[in-house]
């Protein structure tokens, strides 16, 4: 994992470890992974393809291109493949507030 | 996108107009167009009410428009989308953002102003979105259907290019990670007819990655041409002039 995601895999496990992600789903079957960041920040993810609101994910990712994903959409990967999710159901109109980025961390 | 892209191609090439081009049956379905409500669609290309007599922009019951103001009322619309799951209307097979340079150039406040972050957010959501209403219309149609999504992005025009925007050729790259076919329009510079716009376009696909140049003609009626380059022709269009270039983007979903 750190041969091919770098210093991330291991802040990713971190979060992995803590429970930090949540899957969250609404009536009408759409799915987004919530990550509790270190900072108490809660980063929406997409579960179709590789998109994160952090800082780490526009520059090194998006602008820079030298990392593959982020701390955040690893540790989603990791704890969607070892079954450590939680599991969280919202309304419909929730979901559509954490898509489109209005929601902040919970408390 | 690109099989439909090639069937307006063929369906508006030069010279007669085959009538019988028929698009393939899984693409009927509902079309969602989100636009700049300070330039709403006044009415339909001339090109296909000349090959439709009597039609009309209200005729096309399966299309609906919505205006948007801002970067954040087009992506809770697009958001918004799976509410329509639970509802007996047929969600839409094709969603459509024109203009998408407008409002992230509105976007733009604070400290931030090069963050490619809204960029790829509206990408990824509108992927998201269709791989979700795709998996709604395939349970609809016993494993038939698709959602797809086209962006059209106007990169430059003269005159007009903010210092501190973001290159275009940046944005267009955060765009290619979502959106898997490229459809590239350059206005071809000294045309030496009056009335007459001539474009080079390219259809370019990601997987696999393959390559269509065509010309389009734009005559002063507002009809549209096109005609696809032979492999001679090709080789001869590497390095075209560029004036103006405009960019539309189609991702499956």
């Amino acid at each position: 994992l750190r041969f091919v995601f770098g210093s991330c895999a291991l802040q990713a496990l971190d979060l992995v470890d803590q429970r930090s992600v949540t899957c969250v789903s609404s009536p009408s079957g759409r799915k987004a992974f919530q990550v509790l960041g270190g900072s108490g920040r809660l980063y929406t993810l997409f579960t179709s393809c590789h998109y994160c609101p952090c800082p780490a994910f526009s520059f090194s990712v998006l602008r820079r291109n030298e990392s593959l994903m982020c701390k955040h959409l690893l540790a989603a990967c990791l704890s969607q493949t070892m079954g450590l999710c939680q599991q969280e159901q919202v309304s419909d109109q929730q979901m559509t507030h954490i898509l489109s980025g209005q929601t902040e961390a919970s408390t | 996108m690109a099989d439909i892209l090639g069937v307006v191609f063929r369906r508006f090439a030069s010279g007669t107009i085959t009538s019988n081009v028929i698009f393939p049956s899984h693409l009927e379905g509902n079309t969602l167009v989100l636009g700049d409500v300070n330039t709403p669609f006044q009415s339909l290309p001339v090109s296909l009410r000349a090959s439709i007599p009597g039609l009309k922009l209200e005729s096309l019951k399966n299309a609906k428009f919505v205006y948007v103001k801002t970067l954040e009322e087009l992506v809770e619309d697009v958001a918004s989308l799976h509410e329509l799951a639970s509802e007996a209307a047929s969600p839409p097979s094709l969603i459509i953002v024109d203009g998408l340079d407008l409002y992230l150039h509105g976007s733009r406040v604070g400290p931030l102003q090069d963050d490619l972050s809204p960029v790829a957010h509206v990408a990824a959501l509108l992927h998201d979105t269709a791989a979700f209403l795709t998996q709604i219309l395939q349970n609809r149609a016993d494993g038939q259907g698709l959602c797809r999504v086209m962006v059209s992005f106007q990169s430059e025009s003269e005159g007009s290019r903010d210092s501190e925007a973001l290159a275009p050729e940046l944005l267009l790259s955060v765009l290619d990670r979502y959106l898997q076919v490229r459809c590239t329009l350059e206005e071809v510079k000294g045309n030496g007819e009056a009335g007459l716009n001539k474009w080079q376009v390219y259809l370019s696909a990601m997987c696999p990655s393959r390559v269509e140049q065509w010309h389009m003609l734009l005559q002063a009626g507002g009809a549209l041409e096109f005609s696809p380059v032979i492999e001679g022709e090709r080789q001869i269009l590497e390095q075209p002039d560029k004036c103006k270039k405009e960019n539309k983007r189609y991702g499956d979903g």
